[in-house]
């Protein structure tokens, strides 16, 4: 019953890459080998069955398990936008090595398995050798997992918990579910799997192939994921039944003796081929794959090319065979005494090639979400970017209607038109794209790459000329309007956000959301970059002192100044300041001409003004106009006013009383206007005579009639008219309704559910005791516990009770609203990896990177524990282990010395870094907060395998 | 108009030198004899002396108008390490601070540490040509990037680079190389990535990176100990250029290679190498080397601490006992310029291989003999030495030699050329004239 043609090139495979190297990596790197090849000696009675045990398993369904609609609905809850089963998140815990690069990956290695054996014991390649298997597998890279290594997956997931309403995993009782212990503890010996073959038959026409031959087309939502339906069925796990005490059992009373996988009886039902000669299995076939495709369809050897099976008939002539009643019930027909209803049997197992209806994507709503605008150069349209619809909505601004929508990319952000008004502009900030849009025609004619998160877009005044700020890279692209190339990059601050030029056409003006970095326990130093438009480089940084979320700008049509809006947080002091109104302040900046700042709040002593977001100054020079986000209002700032106000003050005022000043804003705001949900973009008309403000959270635009200074009418764009949960989460996360004297919302400490870069002091203490960096809120669904020390559980208590204590001082939010806004927070998604794109393989300096992040050994040699290695505690998908750990960071100011290990993805984009946010960049980390090796044992590591670990760790 | 008569002056002074060079008295020591290398080889003697004699009649430019910045003029340090010319201004990186240098204006701003400047040594400057960005190379600070008044700052504590101690910054498309003491550096600043090469994956037995430049898709490192190292961007590989006489101090086997493994400074243009030694310099064309010493030639001292390269012909070595210009390779012809600061005056001397055919005293030209950086700003140069920055004003500059009749063509061109360019800017300030020529006669 062996088939020795198909063990002895398994072994050979299995041998191969002992010494299989990636390129630029050393030998003897371990790789996976797959299942198949653990079988050979784990299979059988003398093994215990274990392969059968594990095929059992709910493991080796991991990876099918993806297809259901609930994994949908568990991504979708999680903010992941891809199919599970290609996502990193998800296949972290549902399958085997998904981090892991092709040449890591033997030809015996199928990502299908599931959770195989090396999940938990470790990549073989190094291990499976017989005699290293019986003397000293462990020195070789076997693992025998403990509870840590279980538990990294099996913490409890608040996404899964949501959809499955899981019970709480209880280790022990899963150990026994999965025991697959070896029979006394017998020796193992390579006992390939028996196979159904015959050694008396004759070599037929068609081989069998082997599932995975088939799963390589038929899988993913495209085919009705197919492979994951039949891997979920009982007919894949035919074979491994007979190895248990069940199928023990009933072939015993079928009267058969012995190990039932080694009878031709049961073998004849409950695998795929039996009684074919060995001549008619390929090497890729499995006998452990029970009845598979090939039992029904037949040997699949001819048929399986592509083009054949697009032909009927040619597949017809290659061996494809029409399943009917005859195909099963020869099996199926009194069966072990059970009934067997053909058409009910064929609706369970039913695995149409066509997109299965359950599995689409849900048809969620579709909102608009309106952010920014441009106007024709000739009035006459409004074009508006919408960031949720991918579009670009174009308004008739006479009827006041949408005319028109234009697909863009990802996550349209600002729009800008070229000087005759031929062009329209786009940044898509999820896709790192320019998109230019033909106005006439409403097509996209180009689209240009650029730098991460692009956000503002401008042109100079002749239009030759076009700058994109690329607001997660820092740095400003510069792009020929003629040629469409990018023909440089300027370095802007932190978080490019806006532009403006001056009504001269000379410069522009950058507003930077974040401030630059700043020594320990001091104010944020925000800039506006300047750009001198003749040579397209940058002239000026003007620093915008202790404001923070810089991010409106306009220049005034005298073109002595522009307007900038900013928040003022008070980050040093403890929250116990919120009562006296003192966390976050909000208003606008001047930025003279000649790199002079002003800065005043627009707050009042009752009623604050949260989340400034944008400026627009009329064409006559009389007012601006300041959305707030955060209280759907509109500030009407009477220019001439403001300014002389400042002209009037001495230097002290205006440096040092005036940016504090909440009694002031009454001196130069004229009105407020309400707006619909969270106000974005705001501009003016040509003559300035109506104003159109962008709400984002309404799908609409708000129209105001300047003369009146009053909101006349509401643009509809067109979005859904229902309110789902998430959306009314959003709402909640962006209003400042809940706050005392509505002074911030989540999105003042979190602007678009990220980080503002800056350290607080959240503890009621009021002493200053425990600053910690502020973390992002994208994809951390599962990634609990919360706060740096670790001792919030769930968002619900994150934002429910704690909120209410810290920050809001007044009533909670109410079940229903806490439910939204944890509901919305969840699904912030995470973007793409820019350091690896998806699919892409590792550089070579990430792939030395990763060496060293699983290295178990120094650089002399010296074993590193357990717990002192990166992958310990930042294990993949999430690269938490969601432990608190001590790594020598605490500080005079802490009170604990155990922090919340927080995961790594994205950790590019989220600096600084540690617990309070000392580290500026990763390196600092290791060069300057790890002396004593606590934080993972680097102090040995060469600089070039620092820089290595970090081109590695931005991959994550 | 003074520049006119400047640059008739100049005539004349370049028309004595021809009637120097001509006298038997002139050519000197039997040292005259000697033919320029790489020039046909295999000509016969009266060949040789026919072309002796026409080579005598053709004369180098000599700079001969110099002026000199020190923190009398408002330098933060006297000390010049690091000299980078760009549009308006002169970037001086100095001992204890930067200055830029706008020479329209002449007025001079510095910025020390108090001023935001992250580290007080300025060794070395390369400025971005697409961005104005001015990237400094500090040492024993790291690397610094100027933009729009504010400085970013890395190190090898809060970046990955390799350490501290930077000696040289060169530009490379999106690129900034370091030359450190403990390997090059690059940083990619789009990508944010940072690279490291040292004797694991470069041929640098030693890894104490002296300069570095890049030009026309290769990289030069000068390496102490190494040689100089040629990368190859678009390819990502290393060509290395060693001593063939090992560690030796003389060029055992002529021209065989670059004088001496212990590089002090790099410099590629027109697709021509030059190589600086504490014990003399070379000349590497893609096919020959060409070495240079100071007992054969025009270069004051073998102990050259930088040089910079003008043309595939035209070399200038900043040396501990002044400046040695090669002014024409194919003619092997020098100028040599000192300084005396005692006698407040200085001397130029023109030399064809280690045969003296002429000299001019002038006024003081280098600020001092201890020449560190060489810069070129069109047909001027700026010169860094241990006291001070130096101007050399190249007025009707003219490449390689020329002879009677050129010269006075270049001249008139000169003079044509400059009074349109005065007449149509009002405001171009006229350059100080403080050294008056003479003849050496």
């Amino acid at each position: 019953m062996v088939r020795p043609i198909c063990i002895a090139s398994l072994w050979l495979l299995a041998a191969a890459p002992v010494s299989a190297s990636g390129p630029g990596v050393s030998d003897r790197h371990p790789v996976y080998v797959g299942v198949k090849v653990c079988t050979q000696c784990h299979a059988g009675k003398a093994a215990g069955h274990q392969f059968s045990l594990w095929r059992a398993s709910p493991h080796a369904k991991g990876y099918a398990s993806l297809w259901s609609p609930e994994a949908k609905k568990i991504a979708e809850l999680s903010g992941i936008k891809e199919e599970p089963q290609e996502a990193a998140a998800c296949l972290g815990c549902h399958a085997t090595a998904f981090d892991t690069e092709a040449w890591e990956k033997e030809d015996t290695f199928h990502l299908e398995d599931g959770i195989g054996c090396e999940t938990c014991h470790g990549p073989g390649s190094e291990y499976i050798d017989l005699a290293v298997m019986s003397e000293n597998p462990m020195e070789h890279g076997l693992i025998m997992p403990d509870k840590r290594l279980c538990m990294i997956c099996h913490n409890v997931k608040g996404s899964h918990v949501a959809i499955l309403a899981s019970p709480v995993f209880d280790y022990e009782k899963a150990l026994a579910t999965i025991a697959h212990p070896a029979t006394n503890g017998a020796r193992m010996t390579p006992t390939p799997l028996p196979s159904a073959n015959s050694k008396t038959a004759s070599p037929g026409k068609f081989k069998y192939t082997g599932v995975m031959a088939c799963a390589a087309c038929h899988k993913g939502p495209m085919m009705g994921h197919q492979f994951s339906k039949w891997r979920m069925g009982k007919h894949a796990r035919a074979y491994a039944v007979l190895g248990t005490s069940a199928g023990y059992e009933i072939a015993a009373k079928e009267g058969v003796k012995g190990d039932p996988q080694e009878s031709a009886k049961c073998l004849k039902c409950h695998s795929t081929g039996a009684g074919h000669a060995a001549a008619d299995f390929t090497d890729g076939f499995d006998v452990g794959d029970g009845v598979s495709c090939e039992a029904c369809h037949g040997p699949g050897s001819e048929y399986s090319l592509e083009a054949i099976m697009r032909d009927p008939r040619a597949a017809r002539e290659a061996g494809l065979q029409e399943v009917n009643r005859q195909t099963c019930m020869p099996c199926h027909e009194n069966a072990h005494g059970a009934n067997f209803d053909y058409a009910t049997a064929m609706e369970i197992i039913a695995h149409p090639t066509q997109v299965d209806p359950n599995t689409k994507p849900s048809a969620h709503m579709r909102y608009k979400t309106p952010l920014n605008m441009a106007l024709s150069p000739d009035g006459r349209e409004l074009y508006v970017a919408c960031e949720a619809s991918d579009t670009v909505i174009v308004v008739d601004v006479t009827s006041r209607l949408k005319v028109a929508e234009i697909e863009t990319g990802g996550q349209p952000t600002d729009v800008a038109f070229n000087p005759d008004g031929s062009r329209v502009y786009v940044t898509n900030r999820l896709d790192d794209t320019l998109v230019v849009i033909d106005t006439k025609t409403r097509a996209r004619l180009r689209t240009i790459p650029v730098g991460d998160e692009p956000h503002g877009v401008l042109t100079d005044q002749a239009g030759k000329l076009i700058y994109v700020l690329n607001t997660s890279a820092d740095s400003i692209s510069v792009i020929n309007a003629t040629t469409l190339k990018e023909e440089k990059r300027l370095t802007a601050s932190r978080g490019p956000w806006s532009l403006s030029m001056s009504p001269d056409g000379k410069l522009i003006a950058a507003t930077n959301t974040l401030s630059r970095f700043v020594p320990f326990r001091t104010p944020s130093m925000s800039e506006v970059t300047i750009i001198d438009t003749e040579r397209a480089v940058v002239e000026n940084r003007i620093v915008v002192p202790a404001a923070n979320l810089v991010q409106g700008v306009d220049w005034h049509t005298g073109g002595t100044f522009a307007l900038i809006t900013l928040n003022r947080t008070k980050n040093l002091v403890p929250m116990t300041r919120l009562l006296q109104g003192w966390t976050i302040t909000n208003g606008i900046g001047v930025i003279w001409r000649d790199g002079r700042v002003d800065q005043v709040l627009l707050d009042e002593p009752d009623m604050c003004f949260p989340d400034a977001a944008d400026v627009a100054v009329s064409p006559n020079g009389k007012y601006a106009f300041v959305t707030s986000s955060g209280s759907d209002r509109v500030a009407v700032v009477d220019v001439d006013k403001l300014i002389s106000m400042l002209e009037a003050a001495t230097p002290y005022e205006r440096e040092h009383v005036f940016p504090n000043h909440v009694g002031k804003p009454t001196e130069f705001v004229v009105k407020h206007i309400r707006t619909k949900d969270s106000p974005r973009g705001v501009l003016f008309s040509r003559d300035g005579t109506t104003a159109y403000v962008a709400n984002a959270l309404d799908d609409s635009i708000t129209v105001i009639d300047v003369g009146k200074l009053e909101a006349v009418d509401r643009i509809d764009l067109g979005g859904p008219k229902e309110i789902t949960k998430v959306r009314y989460g959003e709402r909640l996360f962006h209003s400042a309704d809940i706050t005392f004297r509505r002074q911030f919302s989540c999105h003042s400490c979190h602007p678009d559910g990220h980080v503002d870069g800056i350290t607080y002091d959240i503890e009621p203490d009021g002493i200053g005791i425990s600053p910690v960096d502020n973390r992002t809120l994208r994809g951390i669904l599962d990634t609990a516990p919360f706060k740096w020390e670790g001792t919030n559980p769930s968002l619900q208590r994150q934002c429910g009770p704690r909120l209410a204590v810290f920050f809001t001082r007044i009533d909670p939010f109410t079940p229903e609203e806490l439910s939204a806004l944890d509901n919305y927070i969840c699904t912030i998604p995470r973007p793409p990896n820019r350091y690896r794109p998806v699919g892409a393989e590792l550089t070579p300096a990430q792939r030395r990177g990763k060496l060293v992040y699983e290295r178990m050994m120094t650089n002399d040699g010296r074993i590193i524990p357990v717990d002192n290695r990166c992958v310990t505690c930042h294990p993949p998908p999430y690269y938490t282990d969601r432990s608190r750990r001590d790594i020598g960071t605490k500080m005079m100011l802490d009170r604990e010395s155990k922090f919340d290990v927080p995961h790594l993805n994205n950790i590019y984009d989220s600096a600084p870094y540690l617990h309070n946010g000392i580290a500026e960049t990763l390196e600092e980390i290791w060069t300057r907060f790890n002396p004593y090796d606590q934080h993972g044992v680097t102090n040995d590591m060469t600089k070039d395998q620092l820089n290595d670990l970090i081109e590695y760790l931005k991959t994550l | 108009m003074a520049s006119s008569a400047y640059c008739r002056r100049l005539e004349a002074v370049l028309f004595a030198g021809l009637l120097l060079a001509a006298t038997p008295a002139a050519r000197g020591s039997e040292k005259s004899e000697k033919v320029a290398a790489g020039d046909s080889p295999a000509q016969s003697v009266p060949d040789k002396q026919k072309q002796i004699a026409t080579e005598a009649s053709n004369m180098p430019f000599v700079y001969t108008k110099w002026e000199q910045f020190t923190t009398k003029d408002g330098l933060p340090n006297d000390h010049i390490f690091a000299v980078k010319v760009f549009g308006d201004y002169v970037w001086v990186g100095t001992e204890d601070g930067l200055a830029r240098l706008n020479k329209k204006t002449r007025e001079i701003k510095c910025w020390r540490e108090e001023d935001g400047l992250p580290w007080r040594v300025v060794g070395a400057i390369d400025v971005h040509p697409k961005t104005d960005e001015v990237w400094l190379g500090l040492f024993g600070g790291g690397l610094a990037r100027f933009s729009g008044g504010r400085f970013d700052h890395w190190h090898q504590l809060n970046s990955g680079l390799v350490n501290d101690v930077v000696y040289g910054v060169a530009i490379e498309h999106d690129n900034v190389w370091a030359a450190t003491t403990a390997g090059a550096s690059r940083y990619n600043t789009v990508t944010g990535e940072w690279s490291i090469f040292t004797e694991k994956n470069a041929p640098m037995e030693e890894i104490w990176n002296y300069g570095v430049c890049y030009a026309d898709g290769l990289v030069y490192l000068g390496v102490w100990g190494s040689g100089v190292l040629e990368y190859n961007v678009e390819r990502g590989t290393w060509k290395d250029y060693l001593d063939p006489d090992g560690e030796m101090e003389i060029d055992l086997y002529r021209d065989d290679g670059i004088m001496h493994v212990i590089t002090t400074g790099v410099s590629y243009v027109d697709q021509t190498l030059w190589a600086a030694s504490y014990f003399g310099v070379g000349r590497y064309d893609g096919r020959h080397w060409r070495c240079f010493f100071a007992h054969e030639s025009g270069l004051p001292s073998d102990f050259t601490n930088a040089v910079k390269g003008r043309s595939a012909h035209e070399a200038w070595f900043a040396t501990d006992k002044g400046l040695g210009v090669l002014a024409d390779f194919g003619t092997d012809t020098w100028v040599t310029y000192t300084s005396d600061h005692d006698a407040h005056k200085g001397k130029a001397v023109v030399q064809r291989g280690e045969k003296i055919i002429a000299e001019f005293e002038t006024m003081l030209n280098l600020p001092h003999n201890y020449v560190l950086w060489v810069e070129f700003d069109g047909d001027d140069a700026w010169i860094g030495t241990s006291k001070g920055l130096g101007h050399a004003i190249g007025e009707c500059y003219f490449p390689r030699l020329r002879n009677e009749k050129q010269i006075a063509q270049a001249i008139r061109d000169a003079i044509i050329f400059r009074d349109a360019t005065l007449h149509r800017d009002a405001t171009v300030r006229e350059p100080v004239a403080n050294a008056e020529m003479q003849n050496s006669e």
